[in-house]
């Protein structure tokens, strides 16, 4: 069998989809600890201080959920179902422990499932509030310590604030790098498709990130020697929505005849568009990144002033990547049972839709059992806005 | 909580009062348009209670309308306009209900809806939420009525306890989480004032804490009567008993009647009175908030001489003293310690018992002192906040505790559509067969 080493680019991202955590395995064979997150909420600057790898966990759109429910209920959103049900069926042995982040009720309220019954060595629930105020600032700065705290006892290092920039800057420069990527899906035609996009977030989110600064690289430099194709004619679609990290849905869309060319997902831009201040105090400017500049729907924001000046500090970015992208058409994909997406659909798709870019709404299981009722959608989309 | 379709008798004068009192909150809000007096939606378990009070804001609680608006199978409506906008039917449905008529308001360009159950609540001047532990809809609910009530501005704060870790020392960590809590607590002071104008008068917040820590002790003196055999009051009726603490928190009202019901509960004890003759099981409600279209329910539980002499369920306070609270002079931080108490203070038992967690050990605790002889949980589709982690609690129980008989019933808190009696009734009756098995082999 080839060695993951003997890959390079965008052969190695495919191996790495195919066979999500292989390169994980290998490290822990090396004697690396892995430790688990679950958002974008992370916070693999931390995590990768801590000499862990961050190791991303995803479920399995096709697989059904067959002993995640004696556990766990179903009105839990899909997502998080899915994953625990596969971690509960050892899908991640491999992993020594996670940090389960306070995202949604979904997260938080099955947090002691996630404990008692994965019984991994290192657990820690991450109580990221949803305020942004300054006592909300100082507040996350004290539970970023505690979470330090908590990884030094676990893997007896100290994490210093030298280790942090060190992991801080890292960070950065594969936000950046991932940054640089994204922009050659501007071209029209994009020169590295939705579905190659998605495969590459995947395989980056279960890699450390020296590695995935490397694989990004050559990626770059694979995508840019591509000679664009002709075909100028196709709908340039963004996907909005939460914990979406497989190609069913992209290939679903690009597989309908358009091409997919930006996303405002979990594991996607929402990773990669903001970067940590290198210039601010390490613990400072986590706590400022993760609760400031990050877009998420379980921040709250209020600017004080207008609703519209909410909506422009909530959804701005949309807009903002709908210009530099030349998007054509938005398709917003949110679980059942997500309450903080779901209450914003109505914002979301009318603040879009006012400057004149359509906008569907799916509703949807994490599950490609209802792939062809969503595929049927997504063709009528794309017709009414050809 | 509301005069149901269906028809439950209730044991006790003092439940029989609150459809009175509920809609005396839902009033007080039409009233206050009419006085000048500014009008705040708000959210239960919030802990902002004292400052609207404190400063003459007249809350209007979008839980207790959708409750009514359930209790008189009146809900649809309301929950289809929602919709028909894009809100999912899986989210929380006191939400979509409060945000489904709040948009029908808008269209209708009134502040007083016609034909709203029970008059409806009228338009707030301003939206007071919290982001916690609790739930999302606490704080995304705020921020979606937003987008039907453009003009009227949102305040969101936060009010976050330690979460129970088996393996840190919370008390570590309560002294951060309380000064976030109590900052907290002066930015909705602060946003208060801004919006009505006026300046906090400190001593009078001072006093309504301190009626507010007298009626949650009260409430408890009230409730523990319930332990009496056979039991004078019922979880029926603490869905309506608990109107007072939970809507009218830092009223005298509130207080008064908790003192009259624990005069009631004295006198049925003095003479005998039950709420089942005779009563054979006694259950605990150990979570889960009820279908308020199916409050009978518990009448047919009690039918079958089962009773609930204790609930988990909006039991949302605890004697003063227990808490064993830290001496302040600052009422804001009095009530952030009584909060993240509250919820932090069954946690040394959980980590004495290994495997066990603080909502177990509190039912635990519970059917030890009330004599239960069997667990219900109501799970409802709709809230993650409350049923999301029930079976987890119900397995832990059984683990650290012992095999005693469980029933999880299945429906929502307001959509109708999610609920079968005669379902309901089938299971009811197989569960009472395992509790009548149970407490024979107990008695063996
Ligand atoms: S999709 Fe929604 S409910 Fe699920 S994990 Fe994300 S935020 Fe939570
Ligand atoms: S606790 Fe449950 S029912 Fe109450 S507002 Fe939150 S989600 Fe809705």
């Amino acid at each position: 069998m080839v060695e993951s080493k003997d890959l390079k680019g965008l052969a190695k991202v495919e191996r790495y989809y195919n066979d999500y955590g292989v390169r994980t395995k290998e490290l822990k064979a090396n004697g690396k600890k892995i430790i688990g997150y679950v958002s974008a909420l992370g916070p693999v600057e931390v995590l990768t201080a801590a000499g862990v790898v961050p190791f991303r966990l995803k479920g399995n759109v096709d697989e059904a959920i067959t002993k995640g429910d004696a556990y766990m209920e179903t009105i839990v959103c899909p997502f998080v179902r899915n994953v625990f049900d596969a971690a509960i069926k050892g899908r991640f042995d491999f992993m020594d422990g996670m940090v389960l982040p306070h995202l949604c009720d979904s997260l938080d309220r099955t947090s002691d499932v996630w404990r008692d019954y994965l019984n991994l060595p290192y657990f820690h629930f991450f109580n990221v509030p949803h305020v942004t105020d300054e006592p909300s600032i100082e507040f996350m700065k004290e539970i970023l310590k505690l979470l330090i705290s908590t990884l030094e006892d676990y893997t007896g290092n100290k994490i210093t604030i030298d280790s942090l920039r060190q992991a801080i800057l890292l960070h950065n420069e594969n936000r950046r790098l991932m940054r640089s990527l994204y922009d050659l899906r501007k071209n029209n035609p994009p020169l590295i498709s939705g579905t190659e996009m998605m495969k590459v977030l995947v395989a980056i989110m279960g890699i450390p990130v020296e590695e995935s600064n490397e694989l990004i690289k050559e990626i770059i430099e694979e995508v840019r020697s591509r000679k664009p194709s002709l075909d100028r004619q196709k709908k340039r679609i963004m996907l909005i929505g939460d914990q979406i990290d497989s190609v069913a849905i992209t290939e679903a869309i690009e597989g309908s005849g358009a091409y997919l060319v930006m996303d405002d997902i979990s594991i996607g831009s929402k990773m990669y568009y903001q970067d940590v201040d290198e210039e601010k105090e390490p613990i400072l400017a986590l706590a400022e990144r993760y609760l400031r500049k990050l877009k998420i729907p379980t921040t709250f924001v209020d600017t004080g002033g207008t609703y519209q000046e909410n909506l422009n500090a909530r959804f701005g970015h949309m807009r903002k990547y709908i210009e530099e992208f030349d998007v054509d058409g938005v398709i917003l994909l949110v679980y059942k049972y997500c309450d903080p997406y779901g209450f914003e659909v109505p914002a979301i798709k009318s603040y879009i839709e006012e400057i004149g870019v359509p906008v569907l709404y799916l509703e949807d299981e994490y599950s490609t059992s209802s792939l062809a009722r969503m595929k049927t959608r997504i063709e009528a989309f794309l017709e009414m806005i050809a | 909580m509301a005069e149901e379709k269906k028809g439950r008798a209730l044991a006790t004068k003092a439940a029989a009062n609150i459809p009175k009192f509920v809609r005396g909150n839902l009033a007080a809000t039409i009233k206050a348009k009419q006085e000048g007096k500014k009008v705040a939606y708000a959210y239960i378990a919030d802990g902002q209670d004292e400052i609207m009070r404190a400063m003459d804001i007249v809350p209007a609680w979008g839980e207790s309308f959708a409750g009514v608006c359930a209790a008189k199978r009146d809900a649809e409506k309301y929950l289809q306009k929602a919709e028909s906008d894009n809100f999912s039917r899986s989210l929380c449905t006191y939400a979509t209900c409060t945000i489904g008529f709040d948009m029908i308001r808008e269209e209708m360009g009134v502040d007083v809806v016609p034909d709203a159950p029970w008059g409806g609540m009228a338009r707030p001047d301003m939206i007071l939420g919290s982001a916690q532990l609790l739930c999302d809809p606490r704080f995304k609910w705020p921020q979606a009525t937003q987008h039907y009530l453009r003009d009227v501005p949102v305040f969101v704060g936060a009010m976050y306890y330690p979460p129970f870790d088996p393996k840190l020392n919370h008390h570590d960590q309560e002294k951060f989480y309380v000064k976030y809590c109590t900052e907290e607590l002066r930015e909705c002071v602060r946003f208060c004032e801004k919006h009505t104008g006026k300046k906090m008068d400190w001593d009078r917040l001072a006093e309504i804490v301190e009626l507010s820590d007298k009626t949650w002790d009260i409430f408890i003196d009230a409730y523990e009567l319930r332990k009496a055999i056979p039991t004078p009051m019922d979880t029926g009726d603490a869905m309506n008993t608990m109107v007072p603490l939970t809507f009218n928190l830092g009223t005298q009202e509130a207080y008064d009647f908790y003192k009259e019901l624990y005069d009631e509960l004295k006198e049925k004890i003095k003479k005998g009175e039950g709420v089942a003759s005779p009563e054979k099981y006694r259950l605990i409600w150990a979570g889960g908030l009820p279908s308020w279209f199916a409050l009978g329910d518990f009448q047919y539980f009690n039918s079958k001489g089962a009773t609930f002499p204790v609930e988990v369920t909006y039991r949302g306070c605890e004697k003063i003293e227990r808490l064993e609270l830290p001496k302040t002079n600052d009422p804001l931080e009095h009530i952030a310690w009584r909060w993240v108490r509250y919820w932090t203070h069954w946690y040394d038992k959980a980590r004495k018992r290994p495997g066990s967690l603080p909502k177990v050990e509190r039912i635990i605790e519970y059917i030890e002192d009330y004599k239960c002889d069997g667990v219900v949980f109501h799970s409802a589709f709709s809230c993650r906040s409350w049923h999301a982690g029930i079976i987890h609690q119900a397995e832990t129980l059984k683990k650290v505790y012992r095999e005693i008989p469980i029933l999880i019933l299945e429906g929502d808190i307001v959509d109708i559509s999610s609920y079968n009696e005669a379902d309901t009734h089938n299971r009811i009756d197989a569960f009472i067969e395992a509790v009548d098995a149970y407490k024979q082999r107990m008695r063996r």
